[in-house]
């Protein structure tokens, strides 16, 4: 405040000038397609208004018009960094409907849990490397999606896509692992301890990230179930609610893991969950990686669900009627509607699916985890300046394909 | 071939909710829209404090036409430990929407959180939300037309597209029949002009 | 261009400029969908775009040249692209990277465009769902190729 413009200052404040902005939906820090219009008095924001549906593909309705497990492509494409837990939620739920939860053999769960968990950490490699870049720590991004790499490459070797390998499938996984997968999941169990570590070095004791994390976005616990706030949102609040150890699905209730929580429900809580979040999976993995040891068969053995392999068409009519009317039209899914969700890297991900006894979905709505995580943005970023929304932001870890669908 | 030109199975279930099998998902309330908001404050003070989700469905051919399920979930608003929270409860209250006078009561003064979850509904399905401060939609742009997630709505939109076409033209977009236009074409027509002996 | 040795480099103006132009392209951060986490992949180490020129991608069209819609596109986001381009300044050039971008994708209904070449001119098609990063790559070489041939983007639709 200096002496020679004491009068503009007076000015501001008689006449609360503010300034629209609109920040976003082609931003570098918006973490995809979000439009914030924001009235700022100065760098402070007075209030703010989101504007959504920028990447609205009507997924829900595409899902509706296409086969059980063709709808599964479209599924997957919702919340693009996490495509393994969106095909897991619908399979899940849809073996609820047709009742064959039970005959998932062992080895398709394990396999699925181990999917799982890889996809949770390169979501969270996603995560950090774009919430550090946003505030200037660049190096983050080049250490944290090397890993991604990694991961990115396993995932291709056993789906056959990097994204969205609609590897998973209504009865099990669509094919064993390929040889020598294990032996590279075991390169990746052994290099994880030291690039974490890498990642935690650069950021965690940081100065200038503490500075801009710690008080940022504080979420109370009151205000985060007001708001439906779920995940590592919601844990880095202080309210221990992980799906996984809830509602436990795929087996989870036999693995040993612990859910990150922290209280002080600011960015740099939430920060330290999802890093915490990342070593716990590598934990599971480590675990799932001695169960994958004993082969088994990876698809429920349902010839009116499952296709028949290849190889026994030529043997077997019946074999080839199977696969016949599967492929042509689908197999049917009783009637009735199930809530099923999961734990997604950005919190509780449920889908309330519906059938009518059809060969295709009749509705999925989708509970997405980032659109009620988002929301909260309107209460906490009032008062604030715009570089601590852009943190805020960040925090909640927003993924449009899912806010939008 | 794609699979939207395939007929769909015949004996389908007119009304999903009413034959579903018992999947222990969660508690199922099913209310009328005058009964909706009491039936969620009384849950809500019985602890189902989380508004999970609310969301819409079109029964084409049941009466009444619509469902609005509101998925509430037992959260504890303070800090808490896994074995405090144990296993939460799971409701869903649906509640039957007649197509004719497609309205609910609003519930964002009770959670903020409905507030895009409501629009959402109101843009897809054209269910208005009585109390809601900002009804206008949220997915599609503000002048579309229509309720896209309807069941009588084609699944590849109206015939008409929003989205404002360039002033150029790329020879896919076309329509055949189209009569030349831009700069090579006029300088061809003045030519035909002048070879006709008329004034350029 | 020929060198000759000793200190001079001869060659034509256009040229020079085409080379300069091909090794500096400057991608628009124009990430919608999945297609952009594959082009931030493209950024990391492993592929590293970097190393082809485009050192950064400027958020601001004004001093991007290349914009690489990576993504499906909208019906209230199509507006915006078009805007963008049009912000850019020329010459410019347009990758559609993916399956949606360039032509609707999985996604043939009512909330997808049909392919972002229906609102601005496309060079380079990269198809794929999402394209590997080595698309990516490729289809930027395609670009580069255009651009020392002489191309000043939107070649097919501008006259």
């Amino acid at each position: 405040m200096s002496a020679e413009a004491p009068h503009a200052l007076e000015v501001l404040e008689k006449t609360g000038n503010t300034m629209t902005l609109s920040m976003g939906p082609q931003h570098p820090s918006t973490h995809g397609v979000l439009q914030v219009i924001v009235e700022v008095s100065g760098e402070t924001v007075e209030s703010l208004e989101m504007e959504i549906g920028y990447l609205h593909t009507g997924i829900e309705k595409s899902a509706e018009n296409l086969f059980w497990t063709q709808a599964q492509t479209v599924i997957e494409r919702m919340d693009y960094l996490n495509p393994v837990g969106n095909a897991l939620c619908y399979t899940l739920a849809a073996e609820r409907l047709l009742g064959i939860t039970e005959k998932i053999p062992a080895r398709a769960q394990a396999i699925r849990v181990v999917h799982s968990e890889l996809t949770r950490i390169s979501s969270h490699c996603v995560w950090l490397g774009t919430h550090a870049i946003d505030l200037g720590a660049i190096s983050n991004f080049w250490y944290a999606f090397d890993i991604r790499e990694n991961i990115l490459d396993l995932v291709e070797a056993s789906g056959g896509a990097r994204m969205h390998p609609n590897y998973l499938r209504i009865g099990g996984v669509n094919g064993d692992l390929p040889a020598g997968w294990l032996e590279q999941l075991d390169v990746l169990i052994e290099k994880f301890p030291g690039r974490m570590h890498e990642l935690r070095t650069m950021l965690q004791n940081n100065p200038i990230w503490r500075d801009r994390t710690i008080d940022i976005g504080i979420v109370t616990p009151e205000d985060a179930v007001k708001w439906s706030l779920s995940g590592p949102s919601l844990r880095g609040s202080g309210i221990a609610y992980d799906v996984r150890k809830a509602f436990p699905y795929c087996g989870y209730e036999t693995y040993e893991f612990d859910v990150a929580v922290r209280s002080e429900g600011d960015a740099y809580a939430r920060f330290l969950v999802r890093l915490d979040e990342m070593d716990e999976s590598m934990r599971i993995i480590r675990q799932v990686r001695e169960r994958l040891r004993t082969p088994g068969p990876v698809m429920v053995d349902d010839p009116k669900i499952v296709a028949p392999p290849k190889e026994t068409i030529a043997l077997s009519m019946e074999a080839l009627i199977h696969h016949f009317k599967i492929v042509s039209e689908g197999f049917r899914v009783p009637p009735g509607d199930v809530y099923q969700a999961i734990e997604s890297p950005r919190g509780e991900l449920g889908y309330y699916l519906i059938s009518n006894g059809n060969n295709r979905p009749y509705r999925i709505r989708t509970r997405p985890p980032s659109m009620y995580n988002l929301q909260a943005l309107k209460q906490i970023a009032i008062g604030n300046l715009i570089a601590d929304m852009v943190v805020m932001i960040g925090s909640l870890d927003p993924v449009f394909g899912e806010v939008d669908r | 071939m794609p699979s939207s030109q395939t007929p769909s199975i015949a004996g389908t279930a007119l009304d999903p909710t009413s034959v579903r099998p018992p999947l222990n998902d969660a508690e199922i309330v099913r209310v009328t829209p005058a009964e909706l908001r009491d039936t969620l404050v009384r849950l809500r003070d019985e602890g189902c404090s989380m508004l999970l989700d609310l969301g819409a469905v079109d029964y084409l051919e049941r009466s009444p036409r619509f469902d609005v399920a509101y998925h509430l979930l037992a959260m504890p608003a303070a800090v808490t430990s896994v074995a405090e929270i144990g296993t939460p409860r799971r409701v869903r209250v649906l509640a039957g929407v007649p197509g004719d006078d497609a309205r609910l009561p609003s519930v964002v003064d009770l959670w903020p959180s409905a507030d895009w979850a409501e629009r959402e509904v109101w843009d897809l399905f054209g269910i208005t939300f009585e109390g809601h401060p900002n009804l206008r939609r949220v997915q599609m742009p503000d002048e579309w037309q229509g309720h896209p997630l309807r069941k009588d709505y084609p699944l590849r939109g109206p015939a008409t597209e929003a989205t404002p076409r360039p002033a150029f033209a790329l020879k896919s977009n076309v329509p055949a029949g189209t009569p030349p236009a831009g700069k090579v074409a006029e300088a061809l027509q003045r030519q035909i002009a002048r070879a006709r002996g008329q004034d350029v | 261009m020929e060198m000759r040795p000793g200190e001079f480099m001869l060659g034509k103006l256009d040229d020079v400029a085409r080379w300069a132009q091909s090794s500096s392209v400057w991608p628009l951060t124009m990430g919608l969908a999945c297609c952009a986490i594959e082009m931030m992949s493209v950024q990391a180490p492993q592929y590293d775009i970097a190393r082809l020129g485009s050192e950064v991608f400027r958020a601001s069209p004004r001093q991007a040249d290349l914009m690489i819609v990576s993504g499906r596109v909208a019906q209230k986001m199509g507006p915006i692209i078009k805007r963008l381009y049009d912000q850019m300044a020329d010459p410019k050039w347009v990758i559609s990277m993916g399956a949606c971008a360039s032509s609707g994708g999985v996604f043939d209904n009512y909330a997808i465009i049909q392919g972002v070449d229906t609102i601005v001119p496309v060079d380079v098609y990269v198809p794929g769902c999402p394209p590997t990063p080595d698309g990516l790559l490729y289809a930027i070489n395609l670009i580069q190729q255009q651009i020392r041939q002489g191309g000043r983007g939107g070649i097919l639709a501008r006259a």
